[in-house]
């Protein structure tokens, strides 16, 4: 009884969900960060619900049976566009988005309410190192040091620190590619000392982005501005929410998505959100000038990045229709993560005042076989990976500061299948995921 | 003196508590495990200090120790090759030289406690020992306790501005050499190639 | 003698606390409903919902955790808040624990924190949790210093280190006005001790949660509840420390007290919304280079004062 009326409860808790995104599953990601009723969690061990949201390469899937373990149970997984493991093949799949925020709430009131049981665990319950220590407590023998207990050999710290000589013993973990505060599909080996990264060493690329396919159209014909720029500010208005949710802005995180997902967005509302996050302090007390990129590493990523370093990189220019709407390159000379966002800030406003200007002169694009796309310039080839540019870039950073670099940084290469593609069929969305990263490898 | 009896109850469990944790000390297997126990153990004596009406040092005793447990433990961890001291270790050496030096502190200790002849002097009821502590601290003895205040302080700033040089990445290129990333390398930090550079070789590439 | 001196402090403490806690999680919904976040159906049923779906979720385990400080660490720190709202006085005789030297077991309490905070996040072997506990100590060593010089000022005019002499001693002027840089310092304090907001360097979200990243079901229940209370707790001292605790027209004292620990928890959890995260270098910083020498002049400012 008294079980029952507690599980009744649990019910009407917000569902939490941990994503594990695959390849494309941002969509849903978005949408659910937008509903009522639904928290999207960091750590697997905070929810209820697996959901994982795009397909998963083969690589990967041992990655995500140890994250499926770490729930606490009772829970359940959840497949948005993505095919289950083997071992879950009667798991619950979810093909339209629409039906998602409803899919995961059903799922939750009925484990909380037993009608469903937990999923089960898909590896033995056992140290993924076995134990290797001296002695039965592992210390004795070798002066006061212990073997290897638990795969964790005690470090020798020959080299000296990279900053005071104050050295904490190192750690060396990988990390992704489905930590949520990492690219979607990144993952690196980490060394650590302290929160101090020591070493980063990029072992799986991001998976690629998807733009919209008005950057596919453009390519091959003269296509509306205002269609290209707007699609070119909400690209950049996903990547702020992101990094502002990382940050602790909860609120304005969710202005800009929300901005992202408005049809025609006013310029006003930008300038607003542009005006609430210089009071809140964001570029004072959270972006504060690590990350710089030289000028070649900024050249290698591109886009936004570029022009935040002070390369005058933007093909944009070159195209006569945008120089009679008065187009030219807005560029920082700071180069580090807060100029990447002022940088950003700056081009949504730009973007938007170039949208509302083509769209009363009726203005297209006039050069075809080249794009700058919210990633970079696409010309002859698309925008490639980047990620290597992190095994050099975040040394020496602290963990915090790392991950905000990394969140200002658009590193993923531009995927060969447009967005509206792969949200159009499921078909095109599996196997164009791995068609794409068959292509990479 | 009369004082209820939970009084000694009290006593008699914080000074088991003191001297249980203290043993555990030389029996856990980690840095900070054996650090947190002695925390305890002091925790246990400054209840004990405070259940002897002294107040101010009972609670002193607690920031104290608590504040200065926390940087032992990190010093240790930094300073020991156990990875955050996670792994576990042999936290006792040298027994034969340790049990001996323990057993000869113990005897002489006890020999104190149950020889020496403490003063019977009833304090008067009204007394608060707060205000006479801060009297004694700050009243005759104010010269000394506050120029040795002052010494601790300058060495402890000292120390601190002569080892570090602004944050870990900090100015150190500014007259030192911060070392290499890799032995031998390049040192870390510092500027590239600085137009003005004094001292640098540069490298033109043609 | 047992039921006055035990029983009822006993009582009186914990139902602050838990009602506190109850009413911090419904005033921060509130809170984040205004701003334009997403609303709960309920604001009043979901802590209670969020609670009971910890409680039918397992405790999980990671790989070779410290046990016994694992699952200590969560009550400890409600321990300590406890202990923090026993010596606040909600009128001349409705006090927990007149200690006379709550203000120095205010920062003992601190310190202690500090201590269970690293323990918390050391003892669960994985790293983002590790990350969380090495952070926590930078923020709890930097804002200690500062907690002490800013109490140390309020004790100034009372002459006293209890509490109940500190808020009668406010009975022409409350501190807040006596002692204008007090309030704001420790305000960031208080956000230090529970690491709230702007502040939350261990548990934050660029480490999945920090310190409990790595654990859920009943303990995390019990470590959030523990914040909770831990910032009423701190609300109560703020209280009495500045805002003259239960003096007041009208009113009875313990009233006063309970509106004003609300004012003060709700301005806490303002700042948590509307203020980023601060790098944990920039805030190691600030409080060193800025704020520390600002409790100094505060101090200054107090003992000026009291000469007067």
């Amino acid at each position: 009884m008294a079980v029952s009326r507690l599980s009744r409860l649990a019910a009407r808790a917000r569902v939490p969900v941990f994503p594990a995104l695959g390849m494309h599953g941002e969509p849903a990601l978005h949408r659910l960060a937008l509903t009522a009723g639904i928290e999207l969690v960091d750590s697997p061990r905070h929810a209820s619900l697996l959901l994982v949201a795009g397909g998963v390469p083969p690589d990967r899937h041992a990655a995500l049976r140890r994250v499926h373990d770490q729930l606490p149970a009772p829970f359940a997984t959840l497949w948005y566009r993505s095919e289950p493991l083997i071992e879950l093949a009667g798991a619950t799949r979810v093909d339209e988005l629409d039906a998602l925020p409803e899919a995961l709430t059903t799922l939750h009131r009925e484990l909380m309410q037993g009608q469903r049981g937990s999923s089960p665990r898909l590896l033995p319950d056992e140290p993924p190192n076995p134990w290797e220590g001296l002695g039965d407590d592992g210390h004795g023998g070798e002066g006061m040091m212990g073997g290897v207990p638990y795969g964790r050999p005690m470090v020798m710290n020959m080299t000296d620190d990279l900053r005071d000589g104050l050295t904490l013993d190192s750690l060396t973990v990988t990390l992704g590619p489905f930590l949520p505060m990492l690219p979607p599909g990144l993952s690196a080996e980490v060394t650590l000392q302290g929160d101090l990264v020591y070493a980063w060493t990029t072992q799986d690329a991001p998976y690629p982005t998807a733009l919209g396919s008005v950057f596919f159209r453009a390519l091959q014909e003269p296509v509306p501005i205002a269609e290209l720029e707007r699609a070119r500010a909400r690209h950049h208005l996903k990547r702020l929410h992101v990094a502002l949710r990382l940050a602790g802005l909860e609120r304005l995180a969710l202005q800009a998505l929300r901005l992202a997902f408005e049809p025609r967005v006013e310029q006003e509302r930008v300038t607003k959100l542009r005006r609430r996050l210089g009071r809140s302090g964001f570029f004072r007390l959270t972006t504060t000038g690590q990350g710089r990129l030289e000028q070649g590493q900024a050249r290698r990523v591109g886009g936004v990045a570029a022009r935040a370093a002070g390369l005058e990189e933007d093909l944009r220019g070159r195209d006569a229709a945008y120089r009679r709407l008065g187009f030219t390159p807005i560029l920082q000379d700071g180069g580090d993560t807060g100029a990447r966002w002022r940088q950003t800030l700056a081009e949504i406003d730009q973007s938007l005042q170039l949208a509302h200007q083509a769209e009363r002169e009726g203005a297209h694009t006039e050069v075809i076989g080249s794009v700058e796309t919210p990633c970079g310039p696409w010309g002859e080839h698309r925008s490639e990976d980047a990620s290597r540019l992190l095994d050099e870039l975040l040394p020496g950073l602290e963990w915090d500061e790392a991950l905000s670099t990394l969140a200002s940084l658009d590193l993923a290469a531009v995927s060969e299948w447009p967005q509206e593609t792969l949200q159009g069929s499921t078909e095109a969305s599996g196997n164009g995921a791995e068609s794409c990263e068959e292509r990479r490898a | 003196m009369d004082y209820p009896l939970i009084v000694d109850l009290f006593f008699v469990l914080l000074s088991v508590l003191a001297v249980v944790s203290g043993w555990r000390v030389f029996c856990t297997d980690s840095m900070v495990r054996a650090s947190f126990f002695l925390l305890v153990s002091f925790i246990a004596v400054g209840l004990i200090m405070i259940l002897l009406a002294a107040q101010y040092l009972g609670v002193a005793m607690f920031f104290m120790m608590a504040v200065e447990m926390m940087v032992m433990a990190l010093f240790m961890v930094m300073f020991m090759m156990n990875p955050a001291g996670l792994n576990p270790m042999m936290m006792v050496h040298q027994h034969r030289f340790a049990i001996v030096a323990g057993a000869v502190s113990f005897v002489v200790l006890a020999a104190v406690a149950l020889l020496a002849e403490f003063p019977d002097s009833p304090l008067p009821a009204d007394l608060d020992p707060v205000t006479s502590l801060g009297n004694e601290l700050l009243g005759d003895s104010m010269l000394i306790f506050e120029s040795a205040g002052i010494v601790l302080l300058t060495t402890m700033i000292g120390v601190v501005v002569l080892s570090s040089h602004r944050g870990r990445f900090g100015a150190a290129e500014e007259g030192s050499m911060p070392p290499g990333l890799a032995p031998g390398g390049e040192p870390a930090g510092m500027p590239k190639e600085s137009d003005e550079g004094g001292g640098h070789h540069h490298h033109h590439c043609h | 003698m047992i039921v006055n001196e035990l029983i009822l402090p006993v009582i009186l403490v914990t139902v602050v606390l838990v009602v506190g806690a109850y009413l911090v999680a419904v005033i921060d919904e509130a809170i984040a409903g205004a701003l334009g976040l997403p609303r709960a159906a309920n604001a009043w049923m979901a802590p209670l919902a969020r609670g009971a779906w910890l409680l039918t979720q397992q405790a999980n385990a990671t790989e070779a955790p410290d046990w016994r400080a694992w699952r200590l660490a969560p009550a400890l720190y409600l321990a300590l808040a406890a202990i923090g709202l026993a010596v606040v006085p909600f009128s001349p005789t409705l006090i927990p624990t007149d200690l006379v030297t709550g203000v120095v077991l205010w920062g003992s309490i601190e310190a202690l924190a500090t201590v269970v905070i690293f323990l918390h996040g050391w003892s669960a072997n994985t790293l983002l949790s590790l990350i969380g506990a090495y952070r926590y100590v930078a923020l709890g060593l930097s804002y200690i210093l500062i907690s002490m010089f800013v109490l140390i000022g309020v004790a100034l005019p009372a002459e006293s280190l209890q509490f109940s002499q500190v808020v009668a001693s406010q009975a022409e002027l409350w501190n807040v006005i006596r002692q204008p840089l007090g309030l704001p310092l420790f305000l960031i304090v208080g956000l230090g001790v529970t690491f709230w907001g702007p502040l939350n360097l261990a548990d934050s979200r660029d480490l999945a949660g920090g310190t409990a990243s790595a654990i859920s079901g009943p303990p995390r229940l019990v470590w959030n509840l523990a914040r909770s209370a831990m910032l009423v707790a701190f609300s109560g001292a703020a209280a009495s420390a500045f805002l003259g605790g239960w003096l007041g027209p009208w009113l009875p004292g313990p009233v006063w007290m309970l509106l004003k620990m609300l004012a003060v928890l709700a301005v806490l959890l303002l700042i948590g919304r509307l203020v980023p995260r601060v790098q944990p270098e920039r805030c190691v910083t600030l409080m060193w280079v800025v704020l520390l020498p600002l409790s100094f002049v505060d101090l200054i400012w107090a003992g000026v004062e009291a000469l007067w």
